[in-house]
């Protein structure tokens, strides 16, 4: 048992004021620099994964097989085939997917939400099961409307990113939301191509189509319709209107993902993962970027317990005398220990603190900063940076901690030295 | 209050040797005694009163203080024994520097298990004692030196020991102010406190009630 160091931890504090604010600075810059990275990389690495390639980490899109085994119809997805996926272990549902087999073209001529536009395009279209994508149809309902009706039709949530900032400024279109959007009615004609020859013998299908929604499960560069829509189309062109051309499993948990890849790679189907790889390979290269920037801020930490290292080291060789006055009116050795020690833990709390709030301020500011200078490209975000709870906690830990490291010995030597020695003469 | 018997205590002479500082050294001291140790320098009167105040502990021998038997005592005991039953007054007054007066006073309490209340009022009592009421707020810097040794006497005294051990506590002081503190040591005994002061100073020697010499590592 002895007494609160405080008192003489504040004394010390108060009266060593330089070194203090040197040692506490030298840590706030390591700890600064830190969370700042850690941060932007954390808030890229966000926006790579719910913007750039919105993975759902439940989702596995099985093709089929790019040749067939032969044997027991193996890399088919036809009905049957979709009903074993089912059947797997792990898999909460499975979605069909069917592409519209047949040469589509948009020809666009008149307002285009106040504009005047003429263009002509290629047009791929996938129908997919209505409740794959039912959370983001906005207006009307998701089903086939019958042959005279628009078809509802769902854009990529990414194509009108690219769109907004690529594409609308450099032909000043206007800019778009979902919202907007939604009810824009196009046409749309089947079978035929600006880059095929038609099919032979095939007859146009002229057709319209009526945006219903902007989503992130969308085809990237085309329209996603109803399942029923594709396979009324394929028909009426005489493609298979049976096989799927994808079927997306939803697992019960991402856990199990794994697993499933498995059972249905030795099923003779295939699995695309290009979108998951290519999510996992941009997280990456942002991982790798910030984490080499995040350990030259370590670094700079560690040489911050250095600086601390030295100045308590020569303060302890300079209060040795005072050091051993307090032993001759009662301290222990391990209440010289915790004095050094506690002092060096305040220093580090304060400059933790202060790293991790010049962290958060130059976060701010670069996303002003960002916001204010740099031209609008696809995928910007609104803040570059990602905070969350553990990351301020850990920078203020990173000072105590770099600032124990640094007082340990310092400590164990005020604690250690011999008092009768020091006093004498 | 204070029984010593046989206490040797050497040091390494930093050439691979041992040399034997007390060599046997005894010394008995009753309560209310002002003793003063003189020997010449070097003869191992600061490394007695080390031993003498728990600061000490690389010695053989037994020494019993106010009751306290020392050697063998480790190091939580011997702090709590230098925190309430000795005061230490040394040459250089080693006061923390850049701290007023009060907070020095104050010193024993920061490391006392004791409740510490009223801390405040008890160091003004203290610097009352050793007629210091006025510079209270004044650090070390601000102080003569006179001042400044009856600061120390002031931290010593803060616990209210049973025994002030000082080492040449008139060293560093001119012969007036020594005069002054010497007066307040004969004032401190004569109200009962005991006190082993090592000195070499004849005005020291003169106001302690006995004298013993320190010579060849023992006390006669
Ligand atoms: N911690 C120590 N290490 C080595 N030698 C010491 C130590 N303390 C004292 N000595 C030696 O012991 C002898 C006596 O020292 P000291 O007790 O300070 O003498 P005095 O106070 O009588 O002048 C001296 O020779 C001194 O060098
Ligand atoms: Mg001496």
């Amino acid at each position: 048992m002895s007494a609160s160091p405080w008192p003489l931890v504040w004394l010390s504090l108060r009266r060593d004021r330089r070194s203090a604010l040197a040692s506490t600075f030298g840590l706030a810059v390591g700890v600064a620099s830190l969370v700042f990275f850690v941060a932007l990389g954390l808030g890229v690495g966000r926006v790579v994964r719910e913007k750039v390639f919105p993975v759902d980490a439940r989702l596995v899109e099985v093709v089929p097989a790019s040749f067939s085994l032969g044997l027991l119809g193996g890399g088919v997805l036809d009905e049957a085939a979709v009903g074993r996926l089912e059947a797997l272990p792990g898999v909460a549902r499975a979605y069909r997917k069917m592409n519209v087999r047949a040469p589509a073209v948009s020809v666009y001529r008149g307002d285009f939400f106040g504009r005047p536009l003429h263009m002509g395009l290629e047009v791929l279209a996938v129908g997919v099961e209505p409740d794959f994508v039912v959370g983001d149809v906005v207006v009307g309902a998701f089903a086939d409307p019958g042959p005279d009706q628009p078809i509802p039709a769902l854009a990529s949530t990414r194509l009108l990113e690219i769109y907004n900032k690529s594409f609308a400024p450099q032909r000043s279109l206007p800019q778009l939301s979902g919202q907007l959007l939604a009810g824009f009615v196009f046409p749309v004609e089947f079978n035929r191509s600006f880059v095929t020859a038609p099919p032979p013998g095939a007859a146009a299908i002229p057709c319209r189509a009526q945006l219903v929604g902007v989503s992130d499960r969308a085809l990237l560069a085309g329209i996603t319709i109803p399942l029923e829509v594709a396979r009324r189309l394929n028909r009426a062109a005489n493609a298979d209107a049976d096989a799927y051309s994808a079927v997306t499993l939803e697992a019960k948990d991402p856990s199990a993902v794994p697993g499933l890849v498995a059972a249905v790679r030795a099923m003779g189907l295939e699995v695309d993962d290009q979108e998951r790889r290519q999510a996992e390979r941009a997280g990456a290269a942002v991982a790798i970027c910030t984490s080499s920037l995040a350990l030259v801020s370590l670094l700079v930490c560690v040489l911050a317990a250095f600086n601390i290292a030295h100045a308590f080291s020569a303060a302890v060789r300079a209060r040795e005398k005072e050091l051993g006055v307090m032993r001759a009116v009662g301290a222990t050795r391990a209440a010289l220990f915790r004095l050094v020690f506690v002092e060096a833990l305040v220093l580090g709390l304060a400059g933790g603190a202060l790293g991790t709030l010049v962290a958060l301020l130059a976060g701010v500011a670069a996303d002003a900063a960002a916001a204010s200078m740099l031209p609008a490209f696809p995928f910007k975000p609104e803040s570059w940076f990602s905070t969350p709870a553990w990351l301020l906690a850990g920078g203020l830990a990173l000072g105590v901690v770099a600032a124990a490291a640094g007082a340990f010995l310092p400590a164990r030597r005020a604690a250690a030295s011999d008092p009768a020695r020091v006093l004498a003469g | 209050m204070i029984d010593a018997k046989g206490v040797v205590r050497g040091f390494d002479d930093g050439a691979g040797g041992r040399v034997t500082v007390l060599d046997g050294a005894s010394l008995s001291v009753a309560a209310g005694e002002f003793v003063a140790v003189v020997g010449r320098s070097g003869s191992g009167k600061s490394t007695l009163l080390h031993v003498l105040g728990g600061l000490d502990t690389g010695y053989r021998g037994e020494v019993s203080v106010a009751g306290v038997r020392l050697d063998g005592l480790g190091d939580a005991a011997l702090s709590r024994f230098r925190n309430e039953t000795v005061g230490f007054v040394f040459q250089s007054f080693h006061l923390l520097s850049g701290v007023s007066a009060l907070e020095n006073v104050m010193l024993p309490a920061r490391f006392s298990a004791a409740p510490g209340g009223e801390l405040e009022r008890r160091a003004r009592e203290a610097l009352a004692r050793v007629g210091l009421t006025m510079h209270a707020a004044r650090t070390p810097g601000q102080l003569s030196g006179g001042e400044r040794q009856r600061v120390a006497i002031a931290r010593a005294l803060f616990a209210s020991p049973r025994l002030l051990l000082c080492d040449e506590p008139t060293g560093n002081l001119d012969a007036e102010t020594a005069d002054g503190v010497v007066a307040l040591f004969s004032a401190l005994n004569a109200s009962g406190l005991t006190i082993v002061a090592v000195t070499h100073e004849e005005r020291l020697r003169a106001a302690a009630s006995r004298v013993v010499t320190l010579a060849k590592g023992r006390l006669t």
